[in-house]
């Protein structure tokens, strides 16, 4: 009598709780109906939405390929508004890898989905010409940079390094002046030339097309990507958002795919952990 | 991978593009033997193009002394370890290169330096040397030799870098082979750093992107020499434009000393990449070491640079570098003096082969007073 009375309490504080019940899975992936698009990893609103265990695979269609397996499996779970689509990724990681060195790589992952949803799919693997793909690529250090982690400097990389002088910081220069901020801009190859990948990092995601590996490019237009990760006791989880898929009503289907890079096994690029196309079901709001 | 032919080893090669050489290719010859590594080319680099965040670290020309010396750490050594059966068979390469070693999955045969290696420039510049107790002699494994080795990026006729980059952002200017990074396109992936065995093109960890001699192209443009030969006190450089073997012309400076002279040669050939800086190698090094290091023209070339001293027109061709911060495109001797042309026809300079020797008395009668030299 008493194990059935603690039993019971035991079963009260985990509904109370609300966080260790188990989701239901699927195995395509379901996008649930929700007033809002949660940006938090931990929202509630997750808890209702069903999960997709997705097997990763190497990516082993171009070269530079990756040979070892890394990531084996990527849960996601999915919601969506009338005008947005979210997907949360959940991967078991290890090692924190959020800043990129020399030799060294940082944790990410990706979302791909056609751009035209007229029952056609491109190939799974970057898309095909004239067959674009749109994907959304989140990194942890973009993160770390959103979070509010200080600009990288050179003692991130060799603690004892002294630097007497930097053009951009000339005394001549008052600093956070106009002139000093278009010195460092012109000090700065990348980012004067505009390549995103430079910086100033006030996203966690950059929107890129691709129709094929080695085309991946910015996307022309926004479709209003946002990302947030946090790091969990065994990994990541991501939520990444945007516009809901092109011309795709409720109980239709289109596809997606998922990539994971592992910074400590050197992923970087095509050296990633990809899955196929997986099915991607609106599902239709109760009435 | 495609088929290419690769003059440097005699045959052809597999490499990841077709052949596509540029309408000319940007050259150099480097004579080690006036190198006294002074390291002046290194800062004018420095100071020009790397002297900003994130670039602290990165020499896109450094000396180093070898056989210790390096920078990144080992690079050569490694590679020496990676290629494995380097053997000639008179001028014809019969080992693999990097292209055709490159393991499953990967474009070229590379390895990746982490920020510790690049954290140490010429570590080891003084092993040839160092503290002698009194009474004791040297011991070292090599014999007690050393020279200086000025590098900066090749702008190889089959870049790795560039077929590493599965992006396409790395290309090859056709209208003089300078080999670029697009900085609009690289996306740090870094395949580059791993394939270029030069170990010449650097992540830039500030921007993300990786960075490279850029041959300081908008010089070349206008027909002046880069920087770090400009600068170069030692006038151990000559910078030009080199033709393939079959067209070299003999009035052609790098044609000259690459093709016809054959005393200017390319730093491990046998990686397979082509590249275009040439080194005189110097006459005081064992030959095994040289051999390994530049391939097997080096005691024909140590002979023929030796013959300088009654060779007048190598002599005077080597009487032009540094003599001019222009690039020269034709040259000539007539007697003792040797012109050099711009591609237009100017005259760039004339240098006698011979400088005239004034010898000034130590007592200046006329002003009645001592001559001292000073400092």
């Amino acid at each position: 009598m008493k194990l059935i009375s603690y039993s019971l309490l035991a079963a009260g504080m985990l509904i109370t709780a609300g966080c260790s019940r188990e989701p239901k899975r699927v195995n395509e992936v379901v996008a649930i109906p929700a007033a809002a698009i949660p940006s938090a990893p931990g929202d509630s609103v997750w808890d209702r939405a069903p999960e997709h265990a997705a097997k990763l695979l190497l990516q082993d269609l171009v070269e530079p390929r990756l040979m070892e397996p890394s990531t084996t499996e990527v849960r996601v779970r999915a919601v969506r508004t009338p005008s947005q689509i979210a997907f949360r990724l959940d991967w078991n990681d290890a090692t924190l890898d959020e800043m990129a060195k020399p030799g060294m790589f940082v944790d990410g992952c990706a979302i791909q989905l056609p751009k035209a949803n007229n029952g056609q799919a491109p190939d799974p693997q970057m898309g095909q010409q004239g067959q674009t793909v749109e994907i959304t690529f989140w990194r942890a250090d973009w993160q770390a940079a959103v979070n509010g982690r200080a600009p990288t400097k050179i003692q991130d990389f060799y603690p004892n390094a002294t630097i007497d002088h930097y053009p951009s910081e000339a005394k001549s220069l008052e600093p956070g002046s106009a002139k000093q901020k278009e010195m460092e801009r012109l000090y700065s190859p990348a980012r004067a030339l505009g390549n995103l990948r430079s910086g100033p990092r006030e996203s966690a995601v950059e929107e890129m097309i691709a129709e094929g590996p080695g085309t991946l490019s910015r996307a022309a237009a926004s479709n209003n990507s946002k990302g947030n990760g946090t790091r969990t006791k065994t990994g990541w989880q991501v939520v990444i958002s945007r516009a809901a898929p092109q011309g795709l009503a409720p109980r239709q289907r289109s596809q997606i795919a998922f990539a994971v890079w592992e910074g400590s096994h050197k992923e970087v690029g095509a050296r990633k952990m990809r899955t196929g196309w997986i099915p991607l079901l609106l599902e239709e709001s109760p009435k | 991978m495609a088929r290419v032919f690769n003059w440097q080893l005699g045959r052809e090669m597999s490499y990841w593009y077709p052949e596509s050489r540029p309408k000319r290719q940007f050259a150099a010859v480097f004579d080690i033997n006036k190198c006294i590594a002074c390291q002046t080319c290194t800062l004018a680099c420095k100071t020009t193009w790397t002297s900003g965040k994130g670039q602290e670290y990165m020499l896109w020309n450094n000396v180093e002394s070898k056989p210790y010396g390096c920078y990144p750490l080992a690079w050569d050594l490694k590679l020496m370890e990676m290629l494995d059966g380097q053997n000639w068979e008179g001028r014809r390469y019969d080992g693999r290169t990097l292209f055709e070693s490159a393991p499953a999955g990967e474009r070229v045969n590379g390895w990746r330096p982490e920020s510790q290696d690049y954290a140490y420039p010429n570590v080891g510049e003084d092993d040839c040397t160092g503290q002698v107790d009194k009474g004791a002699s040297l011991m070292t494994p090599h014999m007690n030799w050393f020279f200086y080795l000025a590098r900066i990026c090749n702008h190889c006729t089959y870049p790795a870098c560039l077929s590493s980059c599965a992006r396409g952002s790395i290309y090859k200017r056709p209208e003089d082979g300078i080999v670029l990074v697009d900085q609009q396109r690289c996306r740090g992936y870094q395949d580059c750093v791993k394939g270029c065995p030069y170990k010449k093109i650097f992540f830039n960890p500030m921007t993300g992107t990786s960075e490279k001699c850029i041959a300081c192209y908008p010089k070349v443009e206008q027909g002046v020499q880069p920087q770090c030969f400009e600068n170069c006190i030692g006038k151990i450089r000559l910078g030009g434009w080199i033709s393939r073997p079959e067209q070299a012309r003999a009035d052609n400076p790098i044609d000259y000393l690459v093709h016809i002279r054959k005393i200017a040669l390319p730093l491990f050939p046998q990686f397979g990449l082509e590249p275009n800086v040439y080194y005189i190698p110097p006459i005081n090094v064992p030959p095994a070491y040289l051999t390994q290091m530049f391939g097997p023209g080096v005691e024909q070339a140590v002979a023929a640079y030796k013959s300088a001293a009654t060779d007048k027109d190598l002599a005077g061709l080597l009487c032009l570098f540094g003599s001019t911060e222009r690039i020269v495109t034709r040259w000539s001797r007539q007697g003792d003096i040797v012109t050099g042309t711009e591609e237009n026809g100017s005259v760039v300079m004339r240098v006698p082969l011979n400088e005239p020797v004034h010898v000034r008395p130590a007592y200046d009668r006329l002003y009645q007073i001592a001559r001292v030299n000073c400092p």
